[in-house]
């Protein structure tokens, strides 16, 4: 199979499980673009038992491969490539082999999921995953390549206590997300709307007194885009909107809203967090918890629930002051751009591989 | 509180609540079930289990949380944890069998989710490295204690459970027919509903059976000494539990399965025939003589460990509280069904009023007999009527369940007086090991399925059986020397020639009117039969007598037809003494109920009979015959109303009764049973 791309550039290889349905597959559609300018790229998917047998390929990538015109290679028992790069090994977790064998000069493991939850706990068995990898990878470096400081920290106190450290460098500069979505202005006035959106699992959402917190009576409208255990769990309230996951696009719900505010259960945290970054580029100050924030720098506003009264109260009652966060978050938003995406990683196509010629 | 959640839903794991949630209601905690967990299919034997434990949603406060079968996780559980809002203080303690690490930590990250902090999850796979049955949900674990077993059993009891094995051999239930008929075991099948539709089929439908779930698997444990079990595997979680306990429990097991599951599973079991016709051989010959050194070396196997619920309780921060010993006063609780009118009430309280004050006695009792006991000086705890229902008839008895398994404690005494006997009562008395006696009553009415009323006559220690009158009435209809016959319960009241003048000068006062002669008519409330055309006819009879008085006598509480209000000499009297009306009437016409034919007679009161004859009643026809047929009663059919007017007229103008009272007087009554009774039940109470 030619690889798509330059000629005379690197080869290089992706190994995907395109079937994720969030910010994985939308990460790696948003890269493609950039590494195909930088390479010759194939794409190789992985039937995980994570997601069953079937061949679905995730709308948003499909998408991306169809506009590139590059083809999914399902299930190849070899991958050849100067560059590996393996997104989300977290795919591997149902399964105890990966039937693949990689040979590639550098291997590039881009760790979507944490491995750790706040508190320490691992996210998923990554020793078990990162075995896989490693028993069916020939390659002269293997990397880990975080994608956030929060997702970095939990890579690296992870390594710290396993045995397979050794095997494993971790990448200097963060494998971020590219947010390159429109840029929309902030409101005139803001008021007191208030809203989050986010897939309905448990995990995307705090506990009822924090949701309670960030979502009062007093506000002039909450609404709860993914809502969909809220409502089956018959959580209600006179006070909040409460929508299903897709019920309305997520335009009409950032219409609805002037200020997102996002909380997750203490115990998960987000990997990197694009839906943070569509609010910014929606116009919208974000209100979140600081590890949230921790990826964004200043472009968003970092606190707990119990503060998220006086914080909305102040920038209603100072338009001007809430038109500065939205212009300083949507500024931000640059570091997250295909450009600097490209930079980052032309560097990782260009490291020496610290082997003697 | 204590909440006990599964999860994922289903009847199976709702199971795995129930016996999780009983065993540590036994250890002296507080449990309960969220009710949304009730399936919908749950069954008669399940609702039962479960109605002392299930609650509503947020009712109670949770102080401890175990989740049952971690290894899979629904929303549904999630959404029970996330909506309690549970202090960061309530310990959560999940267990699991956690084929991977990725599962162990999956539930571990899903209940965080929920809980907004961890959770103590157990991997049961640690403990337990070849569970009994290792696709259950429930941690199988027991509460491990050596446990005085047939205190009160001449034999043991063996306990069978069939599992998969086929029925289609004939000589299988030949074979459990001989082994139920010996006398050195008393033998139970635990069975499918499958099995137990094919035993009822068979000749041998008078086999000891039980559903899975018949009784709870503690309770089973309780019942059973020697447990032997067949088939391929274990059959489903409540057999597991219920083998798991009684070996924790100091009984044996013998595992005959085809597998032999309990054996590889490390269970101090004993391998048995895998074919039942060699286990009457095996257990006679092999087990029961050596019960004591089987259980002493079991006792010293340290599977025991793996078993043990306190480590459970360990992981959750409690402490089991001291068991209960002595109650300070065992006690003896009479539960009369009511059925039509106030009969088995007033019978039980004859009894209590001839046992010793030094008894303690109290009912339990529906809302219509609970004057008639209260006045007696007893207490009384009321129960729920039967609800004319279609979604939940049975509801009611439910509540009595709870109610008897509130009040009564082990080796307290209850005896019961009706035909059918309730799930509740069988339960509690299985369920609290009870001393137990059952007052029934015979002539009972052809097409009554003799198989169906005796079904639970075994649970009983002692079967009273309150004579009827008359020698050709008193049925047998079950044998052994825990059936006692006793005399004519009766309720014998005495009124002088001048207390009767007394009553009817003071009911001439009370209705304002004087009369010469009396007519009472005690025809039932309406509910087994409807006799209001009989009294519509008595009524509209008496109407053109300006000098007759008559009284429609019915229980307080009993529904009156409106029609009967609309006569000016008939009058409705709702009272508890009905007898001394009758002893002040001309005239008594009465339904043929067992109390009313023996107050007759035993006051010699002539009286006009129409029996009732719904088909749960006893047989009144049979009843009112044996009287007539002595020349001691009129006996009058529903349809026969020339009949009743012509003897109610001809008793009133030509005192057409004289012949019937010179024949009550004559009559040599037999000896009244109360006494024996109470000296039975008496007797009854004071064993342990």
């Amino acid at each position: 199979m030619l690889a798509f791309g330059r000629s005379n550039t690197p080869t290089i290889a992706y190994v995907i499980e395109p079937r994720f349905s969030g910010g994985t597959s939308a990460a790696v559609a948003a890269e493609l673009p950039v590494a195909a300018e930088c390479g010759q790229v194939v794409v190789h998917a992985i039937t995980s038992r994570t997601f069953g047998t079937n061949q679905h390929v995730s709308p948003v990538l499909r998408q991306v491969l169809d506009d590139l015109n590059i083809p999914i290679i399902w299930d190849a028992p070899r991958i050849s490539a100067d560059f590996v790069f393996l997104h989300n090994p977290s795919f591997l977790k149902f399964q105890d082999t990966l039937g693949t064998r990689i040979i590639a000069r550098e291997l590039y493991v881009i760790t979507h999921e944490n491995f750790l939850r706040p508190g320490g706990a691992e996210g998923f068995d990554v020793s078990s995953c990162l075995s896989q990898i490693e028993a069916s990878t020939i390659s002269l470096r293997k990397t880990l390549a975080p994608i956030s400081p929060f997702n970095r920290s939990g890579v690296v106190d992870w390594l710290a206590t396993s045995r397979v450290a050794r095997q494993w460098d971790v990448l200097g500069s963060d494998w971020f997300n590219i947010c390159e979505t429109e840029v929309s202005a902030p409101c005139e006035t803001p008021q007191d709307r208030r809203g989050r959106h986010s897939r309905p699992g448990f995990e995307k959402f705090p506990v009822i007194a924090d949701l309670d917190s960030c979502f009062p009576s007093h506000s002039q409208c909450n609404v709860i885009l993914g809502a969909d255990a809220l409502l089956n769990a018959r959580v209600l309230r006179a006070h909040w909107t409460l929508l299903p996951f897709n019920a309305i696009t997520v335009q009409e719900f950032f219409g609805m809203i002037d200020f997102f505010v996002y909380f997750t259960a203490p115990t998960w945290q987000e990997s990197f967090g694009r839906v943070v970054a569509e609010a910014v580029a929606a116009g919208k100050v974000v209100l979140t918890n600081p590890d949230t924030g921790a990826t964004f720098g200043n472009a968003v506003l970092t606190c707990q629930p119990s503060q998220v009264d006086t914080i909305i109260a102040d920038l209603i009652a100072q338009p001007q002051k809430y038109h500065d966060q939205v212009a300083r978050s949507q500024s931000a938003l640059q570091n997250y751009s295909a450009g600097k995406f490209k930079a980052m990683l032309s560097g990782v196509l260009s490291a020496d591989s610290g082997v003697n010629k | 509180m204590i909440y006990v959640e599964v999860g994922t839903r289903s009847l199976r794991s709702f199971d795995t609540q129930l016996i999780f949630a009983e065993q540590l209601a036994a250890r002296g905690f507080n449990v309960c079930i969220d009710a949304d967990y009730l399936p919908e299919d749950a069954g008669r034997g399940r609702i039962y289990e479960a109605a002392k434990f299930l609650v509503d949603p947020g009712e109670n406060k949770a102080q401890t949380v175990f989740v049952l079968g971690a290894e899979e996780i629904d929303d549904f559980l999630l959404a029970s944890l996330r909506n309690k809002q549970l202090a960061p203080s309530v310990p959560v303690v999940a267990t699991g069998r956690f084929m991977t690490q990725q599962s162990y930590i999956a539930a571990k990250a899903r209940l965080a989710y929920a809980l907004g902090r961890e959770a103590q999850v157990i991997d049961l796979t640690d403990f337990q490295p070849r569970p009994v049955l290792p696709s259950t949900s429930s941690p199988l674990v027991a509460d491990v204690r050596p446990v005085l077993r047939r205190s009160k059993r001449v034999v043991p009891n063996v306990t069978l459970v069939l599992g998969s094995m086929e029925l289609d051999n004939p000589e299988t239930l030949s074979c459990f027919s001989r082994m139920s008929s010996q006398s050195g075991y008393n033998l139970k099948l635990i069975v499918s509903g499958a099995q137990n539709e094919a035993i009822k089929a068979s000749p041998f439908h008078d086999l000891p059976t039980y559903l899975y779930t018949g009784l709870s698997p503690l309770t089973l444990a309780i019942s059973t000494d020697i447990l032997a079990m067949f088939g391929n595997g274990i059959a489903g979680v409540r057999m597991a539990a219920f083998a798991v306990e009684l070996i924790a429990t100091g009984g044996v097991a013998i595992d005959c399965t085809d597998d032999e599951v309990l054996m590889s599973s490390g269970a101090p079991a004993l391998l048995g025939p895998k074919t039942p016709f060699a286990l009457d051989g095996y257990l006679i010959g092999n087990v029961i003589g050596n019960v004591p050194q089987i259980v002493e070396q079991a006792s010293k196997s340290q599977w025991l460990h793996t078993v043990d619920i306190s480590r459970l309780e360990t992981a959750a921060g409690l402490t089991a509280k001291q068991r209960q010993s002595e109650q300070d006063k065992r006690k003896t609780l009479f539960f009369p069904t009511n059925g039509v009118g106030l009969g088995h009430a007033q019978r039980c309280s004859i009894i209590a009023r001839e046992m010793p004050d030094t008894m303690t006695k109290m009912f339990a009792a529906f809302p219509s007999c609970v004057p008639l006991v209260r006045r007696e000086g007893i207490d009384c705890i009321p129960l729920v009527q039967r609800a004319d229902t279609k979604t939940n008839s049975d509801g009611n008895d439910v509540l009595t369940y709870r109610r008897l398994g509130a009040v009564l404690q082990e080796n307290d005494t209850l005896v019961f007086d009706g035909g059918y006997v309730f799930d509740s009562v069988y339960r509690v008395i299985r369920e609290r090991k009870l001393s137990a006696a059952w007052i029934r009553r015979g002539l009972w009415p052809e097409g009554r399925s003799r198989q169906t009323m005796l079904r639970r006559e075994s649970v009983f220690d002692r079967v009273i059986v309150p004579s009827e009158a008359f020698d050709e009435l008193n049925d047998a209809y079950s044998y052994g020397d825990h059936v006692h016959y006793v005399g004519p319960i009766v309720r014998q009241v005495e009124q002088s020639a001048a207390e009767k003048e007394q009553l009817r000068a003071r009911l001439a006062e009370r209705f304002g009117r004087d009369f010469k002669q009396l007519v009472v008519s005690m025809l039932g409330g309406g509910v087994a039969s409807d006799r209001s055309a009989q009294l519509q006819a008595i009524s509209g009879m008496l109407e053109a007598r300006d000098d007759c008085l008559h009284l429609v006598v019915t229980w307080p509480g009993s529904t009156v037809q409106p029609a009967t209000f609309g006569w000016k000499n008939t009058r409705v009297v709702q009272t508890l003494e009905a007898t001394k009306l009758s002893l002040a009437a001309d005239v008594v016409i009465s339904a043929a109920g067992y109390n009313s034919v023996l107050e007759m007679l035993y006051h010699r009161i002539p009286a006009i009979f129409i029996p009732q004859s719904a088909p749960y009643l006893d047989d009144q026809e049979r009843r009112a015959a044996a009287m007539a047929d002595r020349d001691l009663c009129a006996a009058i059919t529903e349809r026969e109303f020339m009949t009743l007017e012509r003897t109610v007229a001809d008793w009133l103008d030509h005192d057409g009764a004289e012949f019937y009272r010179s024949a009550l007087n004559g009559f040599e009554l037999p000896k009244t049973g109360a006494v024996k009774a109470a000296e039975l039940l008496t007797e009854l109470g004071a064993r342990i």
